[in-house]
């Protein structure tokens, strides 16, 4: 497995402190709040507008929707409650899905890390699923887990598997030889060292994978319930779909991308509670 | 005295030592194919249920001469083409621009990082519903969900590029467009086609959801079909084929990645 | 029969993949207790493989490698080692690197805490139990390893060019502080360098080392007082010594 593969994963999702420009003046932070917030809203506005702005047909104008629609659809599904189910039941799936996924991902691939063998015997699996979009198994999980909760699970499992698994391996694998050494000769045995060396080393990885992960985890979802389920948002979304209802499908979409960001945010917070002994990056030092 | 000393030759390293990561990993996957036919000695073998190696080769040897896959394949490969062209073209415009001029990429950012979050694979079946099962449709989706990982890396590999170098060929006879096509496109190439990997599998899930969704052909389409009729060996045979597919372009790029910028080994 | 004992020791590297490589033959050593040996020889020479092979992590192909006359066969707590690179744990303070060997010892956290704050102050370092290695310099990092390689109260101190990493005057005075603090400890210290000064100055002992495969060459005895102070560094009888050992050494230098 070449090395590069788990940090390109994580330059397709960027965490914004590896990207970011270096540190910036308070000129230039209240800039970049000021342009980003103004163009969102600049676009919000443009596209509540068009309608009036511009004719459209009666094929365009069935399937548009606007921010204020889309607004007050959000609002109804939440103050009537008719959201909390479907969303209950997506996000269990990605839940029990996730948590398949880190429990299984995270020992396997400390064990992958620290074996060369098993290493080499894993690898061609590892990147021929990696590489394989894994919707393609989508009509095998389904033909053998029905629909329902676990095919669901499944799929999400499969999707979150990997970013987890490939970046606790490239952690574990990326440990100090020489701390090795070092714990073991104070008379460290094999779980001394994982405990004091690799696992420490390999968290800011791990934590990279997790939030590959949650993202994978989410779309695994939205996919599983497309195909597959009788309940849950994707499944909303999909009628909504049918019967030309935008306005839900966008709605359901803001549900998902908020899960997504929160879930996140709250990794970056776990992120740095644990990173309290690295060197910080902010400027002024 | 200080000597110079020649190395004694060494000797030779045994064939299996150097090798050895690819022979286990060849082992591997022959073990696991071969526990996998022997397990139906053990447990009754349902042909609606599971496939075995043996006969998935057989479907896929079929499928190979009947110039079947390939059709499906072909069909699946117009939209995907065109789709993912797109997505180079303007995720990579797109991506420049906002890394090189800042305050467009001050303005973008939390646009582009809501839409990154978003599982767009949610709006496919919108798309579909209003632009039909053709390859429009399917094109559409699938420069939504590969045109993100053009934007993201070329902007990084625009805010990596070392800036010294562009003050060192900056002269007032430059013009922007030489500055962009002969300093900063190659530094920004490695990070794109990086991006271009990345993509590769997100354009695929594109390809997928749509013939899954509501297609009469295409590879896709092809699997769910072969498993409404529970064909799971010609299923599984269809399942390789996109497996091998999607390997060859992934390790592809990473091989044309190795050998065309050895420095960013690593990266 | 000497505290540390090597008869014929023979060490052979063999990497994954790559061709073995002999580090030590025929190797023979006495190492008296309490005393101060250095070890000098040229790059490669396998005098760190020999610290390894005392420490434990490293086992010896043939021959006898002995303390107290029993075989070592693995790392103890009666051995402690001061890395060239420091190896302290990024993530821990300073307290907690210190408290690293007596922490998998079992040592109760009340007497980790006391005992490590004795050292601490030892070395110098008070005030800064709370600190991270990040924000300290090399030589301080360096402090923390000797505290930490004291803590377990070992009877044999290995020391791996513990200062080749620092500046040339953090080096000088951390060379000065290793005397003073094992002026208190009088622990056995097998101390490898590159510098002959260095060596000269610290030890009662000097060991040459051949080239690869490490052999003993030569052992000096450094006759001069102690407590050594700094102005011994410029006696006619140093530079004699540096002259003698120097030619014993510059044979085995291969460029």
């Amino acid at each position: 497995m070449s090395e590069s593969q788990a940090l390109e994963t994580q330059l397709a999702a960027p965490a914004t402190d590896d990207l970011a420009p270096p540190p910036k003046s308070l000129w230039q932070r209240f800039e970049q709040v000021i342009l980003g917030t103004t163009s969102i809203v600049l676009l919000l506005i443009v596209w509540e507008l068009l309608p009036r702005l511009i004719t459209m047909g009666a094929g365009t104008k069935l399937f548009f929707t606007t921010p204020s629609q889309i607004g007050g659809t959000l609002w109804k599904m939440f103050a009537t409650g008719t959201v909390w189910t479907p969303l209950g039941v997506s996000a269990s799936g990605f839940a029990v899905g996730l948590a398949f996924a880190i429990v299984v991902g995270l020992p396997l691939g400390v064990l992958i890390g620290r074996s060369r063998t098993l290493n080499a015997m894993f690898d061609p699996f590892i990147t021929a699923f990696n590489a394989t979009p894994r919707l393609v198994f989508l009509p095998l999980v389904l033909l053998w887990f029905g629909l329902g909760l676990w095919s669901k699970v499944v799929i999400v499992f499969i999707g979150a598997l990997f970013p987890i698994l490939i970046n606790t391996y490239e952690g574990v694998r990326n440990s100090d030889k020489l701390l090795i050494n070092v714990v073991r000769s104070f008379g460290a045995k094999e779980w001394d060292v994982a405990r004091l060396v690799v696992i420490p080393n390999a968290m800011p990885y791990i934590i990279a994978g997790l939030r590959l992960a949650i993202g994978r985890a989410v779309l695994g979802v939205v996919v599983a319930e497309f195909f597959g389920s009788e309940s849950g948002l994707g499944v909303m979304m999909v009628q909504a779909a049918g019967r030309y209802q935008v306005d839900i499908v966008f709605s359901g979409l803001i549900i998902f991308a908020v899960m997504t960001l929160a879930m996140t945010a709250a990794v970056q917070v776990l992120e740095n509670r644990l990173s309290r002994w690295r060197p910080q990056r902010a400027g002024g030092e | 005295m200080a000597q110079i000393v020649v190395k004694d030759a060494a000797p030779p390293i045994p064939f299996t030592e150097q090798y050895r990561s690819m022979l286990l990993g060849f082992l591997s996957v022959a073990l696991f194919l071969a526990a996998w036919q022997a397990v139906f000695l053990f447990v009754p073998f349902n042909p609606l249920f599971i496939s075995k190696p043996t006969l998935i080769a057989a479907s896929f040897y079929e499928l190979v001469t009947s110039g079947e896959l390939f059709r499906e394949l072909a069909v699946s490969a117009v939209p995907f083409t065109y789709g993912f062209s797109a997505a180079v073209v303007v995720g990579v415009t797109v991506g420049i621009v906002m890394g090189w001029r800042t305050r467009v990429g001050y303005a973008l950012d939390p646009l582009m990082t809501v839409f990154y979050a978003s599982p767009l694979v949610a709006l496919a079946p919108l798309v579909i519903v209003f632009f039909g099962v053709g390859v429009s449709g399917k094109a559409i989706i699938i420069f939504l969900l590969s045109v993100f990982p053009f934007i993201f890396n070329a902007q990084a590999g625009v805010r990596a590029v070392d800036w010294m170098l562009i003050f060192l060929f900056h002269d007032p006879a430059t013009t922007e467009k030489d500055l962009y096509l002969k300093v900063i496109f190659p530094s920004v190439l490695p990070y794109i086609v990086a991006g271009a990997r990345i993509a590769i599998g997100r354009g695929l899930i594109g390809v997928l959801v749509a013939e899954f969704f509501a297609a009469s052909e295409g590879i896709g389409y092809a699997i769910a079909r072969y498993g409404d009729l529970f064909a799971l060996d010609k299923m599984f045979a269809c399942i390789v084929a996109i497996m091998i597919i999607a390997v060859v372009m992934t390790e592809g790029i990473r091989w044309a990645e190795r050998s065309a910028f050895p420095w960013r080994v690593g990266q | 029969m000497a505290y540390i004992q090597g008869r014929n020791v023979n060490l052979t590297f063999r990497p994954p993949n790559r061709n073995p490589v002999k580090a030590l033959s025929n190797f023979d050593i006495d190492v008296e207790e309490g005393e101060f040996l250095s070890i000098v020889g040229p790059s490669g020479c396998g005098k760190s493989t020999f610290l390894n092979a005392i420490l434990g992590l490293l086992r010896i192909d043939s021959g006898d490698l002995l303390m107290s006359s029993k075989p070592i066969l693995g790392p103890g707590t009666d051995r402690a080692m001061v890395f060239q690179e420091f190896g302290l744990l990024p993530w821990r303070t300073v307290q907690d690197n210190v408290a690293l060997g007596l922490e998998l010892k079992g040592v109760p956290a009340e007497t980790r805490r006391n005992v490590c704050r004795g050292l601490i102050d030892m070395v110098g370092l008070t005030g800064f139990e709370g600190h991270y290695p990040h924000e300290l310099s090399g030589g301080m990092k360096q402090r923390v390893g000797l505290a930490r390689a004291l803590a377990t109260d070992p009877d044999v101190l290995l020391m791996d060019e513990p200062f080749a990493a620092l500046d040339a005057q953090t080096r000088d005075i951390m060379q000065a502080e290793l005397l003073r603090i094992w002026q208190k400890a009088r622990k056995t210290v097998l101390f490898v360098t590159h510098q002959i000064e260095e060596a000269i100055y610290l030890s009662d002992r000097v060991m040459v080392m051949t080239k690869r495969p490490g052999r003993a060459k030569r052992m000096f005895a450094i006759g001069l007082p102690r407590p050594r102070d700094y102005e011994m560094r410029v006696t006619p009888e140093f530079n004699e010594l540096k002259l003698q050992i120097w030619n014993e050494l510059k044979d085995e230098i291969t460029v």
